[in-house]
């Protein structure tokens, strides 16, 4: 489970399927958040924007149309990046988002 | 108090549903209320205020809270009001 894949996505959905239900654990919030408009903070206080595709135990992310900002402003604008896990502090559902609430 | 024979994780889990403040290795805090846990301490929190001593205060809808940088977590706390006994510390110090 070296990289986000959608194969591990499923297989937590699996093991957690009756959590799934209320979607309050973790893994339950993770597959509700996929493929939604989120931010990721790392511990170095460096502040992403994108869209989540996948992520794995590792909280290892997979982003789509990765944007670095830095006080609400865009400072720097990727394609797809990888976040690797260990560097990630929080993710966090943006405003808006309907799963959000 | 009944925490006698209370494990840590059991304590947390009696915390689901109700405010929480989480402080990170970092001096970093978080408050909001705990939707759930895993066995990392992995955290789901809503009605998140991040509360940095330099940025200062973030509020954040729904976050997924890392547990490799949890320091303490405070049942009940909203990072500023004061518990039982902490004031009668400080009148006889």
């Amino acid at each position: 489970m070296s990289t986000p894949s959608s194969d591990d996505i499923q297989l937590e959905n699996g093991n957690l399927g009756r959590e799934q239900v209320t979607a309050r654990d973790p893994s339950g919030f993770l597959s509700q958040i996929i493929g939604a408009p989120v931010t990721i903070k790392l511990n170095s206080g460096i502040t992403y924007k994108g869209n989540l595709q996948s992520v794995d135990g590792y909280m290892n992310i997979a982003l789509e149309g990765c944007q670095e900002v830095v006080d609400e402003n865009v400072v720097r604008s990727w394609g797809d990046a990888f976040i690797r896990g260990n560097n990630v502090m929080y993710i966090s559902a943006d405003r808006g988002n309907p799963s959000s609430g | 108090m009944t925490t006698e024979n209370l494990l840590p994780l059991e304590l947390i889990d009696k915390c689901v549903g109700s405010p929480i403040w989480v402080i990170m290795n970092s001096g970093k805090e978080f408050t909001g209320k705990l939707l759930g846990f895993d066995d990392y301490v992995n955290m789901v929190l809503i009605d998140v205020t991040e509360i940095d001593p330099n940025e200062g205060k973030i509020h954040l809808p729904k976050i997924l809270l890392n547990g490799n940088n949890i320091c303490m977590m405070i049942p009940g706390g909203d990072g500023e009001t004061k518990f039982e006994g902490e004031d009668e510390d400080e009148e006889e110090e």
